[in-house]
């Protein structure tokens, strides 16, 4: 089977900082992979780095066929990252939705001004997806009358619609009161269930040992384990793994 | 607005509700009492201006039938005040755009000619500018109507001015939302156009409708040169011919104040409008 993300040797420099060392990994479509770690051990940023809101110091990331060596430039370059942006949908912490549109405008967005699709059509795709994450009913709202667990909810149907191949989740429940994390998690669950391939940044363990195929452990730039989450939670090899755990466990209780 | 709205009907009333409620009574209390005063103040000024005797105060007689003839011809500079207003916030607010997106430029002629642009305008005395255009350019061979000559000034003057309150609106819109568009696939135009600016407008229109209203006013200084009829330009004329000073200028006066008066409201039933989706 050959993976629909490729990050080859990847090396992100913040000045002198060196948070993403020589990473590379593989996913295979239709796989949910959740990255775990501590704060500031690089996972947001090398996720970021897949649809180059970052661009990456140094390596390649292939995404569905289309590869992109970083340090690029020109037209060629920016053609590119733009192929690869059309191949991944990302869902941010903060939401994002764009406040001067309603719902139904933020969702359709993106299919009519960056693909060109008609706007009927965008509509039709559009309504669809809000009614999959159950919010169709608020399509005509602005995402200030919204909670957040709605907000994220649109943020999701908004990156579905562009008819993505695989979706980054940078701690979509991070920024959520807790008993708004549920509806999120379970929207994401559906979408996992309808086979899209996904890389999801996350702080819940409870989402990654239900619903991840595997885990990626992230400490200080680097990928330190990379398990099926069953072997991870009860057998972790590394001992920063386990004390990350162990901080997890405390935490929950 | 009531937040409460749709709540079901004949339920009994929360306690955040009936706070709320008492809340709006008091502002509109307060609204009727501030209306109250405004009144008493508008009648004290009409009777300083009444020419009666009142227990011993002798107070001002205006000339009824200087006010009576010269009114209409007053009036008609209202035409020429607006034109001037409308035309140079039209192309002030386009000079403004272009200043701030150059502020925001990483390439450096751009970002100097912009700050340049800035610095020289906001350093020099309106009154001059308009000296400028109107005595000045036409020693060079340029020689700009009288219209003009207020219209340019105002424009790039206003432009400098406004050009901050663009730049803070761009700037007022979070990286996230550039971010989102990115992700999407826009373009950093799209992203511009679709994104940011949008929401920079809305940022930027109540100040901007601050700076209309302020230049209808500013467009006084165009009568210096002589040549532009509008309201100022004929009160002084139509006032100084016959030494009815007061009665003139009084009567520019309250027009102005009530152009004033009607723009304000404009702009705050726009903003009203706009607020729609406000964070």
């Amino acid at each position: 089977m050959t993976s629909i993300v490729k990050i080859s040797n990847l090396d992100k420099y913040f000045g002198h900082l060196h948070v993403l060392k020589n990473i590379s990994v593989e996913i295979q479509p239709r796989e949910v992979v959740c990255l775990i770690g501590r704060s500031g051990s690089g996972k947001s940023t090398l996720l970021r780095c897949i649809n180059f809101l970052e661009e990456p110091s140094h390596g390649t990331i292939e995404v569905d066929g289309v590869q992109v060596e970083s340090g690029g430039k020109g037209k060629e370059h920016r053609q590119l990252i733009h192929d690869v942006r059309l191949k991944t949908g990302m869902v941010f912490q903060e939401f994002n939705l764009f406040p001067h549109m309603s719902v139904l405008e933020n969702v359709i967005e993106g299919p009519v001004t960056v693909k060109g699709m008609e706007k009927n059509k965008a509509i039709a795709l559009a309504e669809e997806n809000l009614d999959s994450v159950g919010l169709l009913f608020k399509k005509d709202e602005y995402p200030n009358r919204l909670s957040g667990g709605q907000k994220q909810r649109v943020a999701i149907a908004r990156a579905l619609t562009m008819q993505p191949r695989v979706m980054l989740f940078d701690e979509p429940t991070s920024a959520l009161d807790p008993e708004l994390i549920g509806e999120v998690l379970n929207v994401m669950k559906k979408v996992a269930k309808d086979g899209m391939t996904m890389l999801v940044v996350t702080h819940e363990m409870g989402f990654a040992r239900e619903v991840a195929d595997r885990v990626l452990v992230m400490s200080e730039g680097e990928i330190i384990e990379d398990a099926k989450p069953l072997e991870l939670f009860t057998n972790p090899q590394d001992p920063r793994t386990k004390a990350l755990i162990d901080r997890y466990r405390t935490g929950e209780q | 607005m009531n937040i409460f709205a749709n709540q079901t009907p004949g339920a009994p009333k929360s306690q955040a509700e009936l706070l709320f409620e008492s809340h709006q009574r008091k502002a509109r209390q307060f609204q009727v009492n501030v209306a109250l005063s405004w009144v008493t103040l508008l009648a004290i000024i009409l009777f300083i201006f009444s020419g009666s005797h009142f227990l011993g105060i002798k107070t001002i007689q205006l000339d009824g039938n200087f006010i009576r003839a010269n009114v209409g011809y007053i009036a008609g500079g209202i035409v020429q005040t607006l034109q001037i207003s409308v035309i140079s916030i039209t192309f002030a607010t386009i000079l403004a755009l272009l200043a701030a997106l150059g502020r925001l430029s990483t390439f450096p002629p751009i970002y100097a000619l912009s700050t340049f642009y800035v610095s020289l305008i906001r350093g020099t005395p309106l009154y001059l500018q308009i000296f400028f255009f109107f005595l000045a350019l036409p020693q060079l061979g340029i020689v700009p109507s009288a219209f003009w000559s207020g219209v340019l000034p105002l424009s790039l003057n206003y432009g400098a001015y406004m050009s901050e309150i663009f730049r803070a609106g761009i700037s007022s819109v979070g990286k996230g939302q550039r971010e989102a568009a990115l992700a999407l696939g826009m373009t950093p135009r799209q992203t511009m156009q679709r994104v940011v600016l949008p929401q920079a407008l809305r940022f930027a229109i109540p100040p901007m409708g601050n700076d209309f209203i302020s230049m209808t006013k500013d467009s006084a200084l165009v009568s210096a040169t002589g040549f532009v009829r509008e309201l100022t330009w004929r009160a002084t004329k139509v006032g100084r011919a016959t030494f009815h000073n007061l009665e003139a200028l009084i009567i520019a006066a309250i027009f102005y104040w009530i152009m004033t008066i009607l723009l304000s409201f404009a702009q705050s039933r726009l903003e009203a409008r706009l607020s729609k989706g406000d964070r």
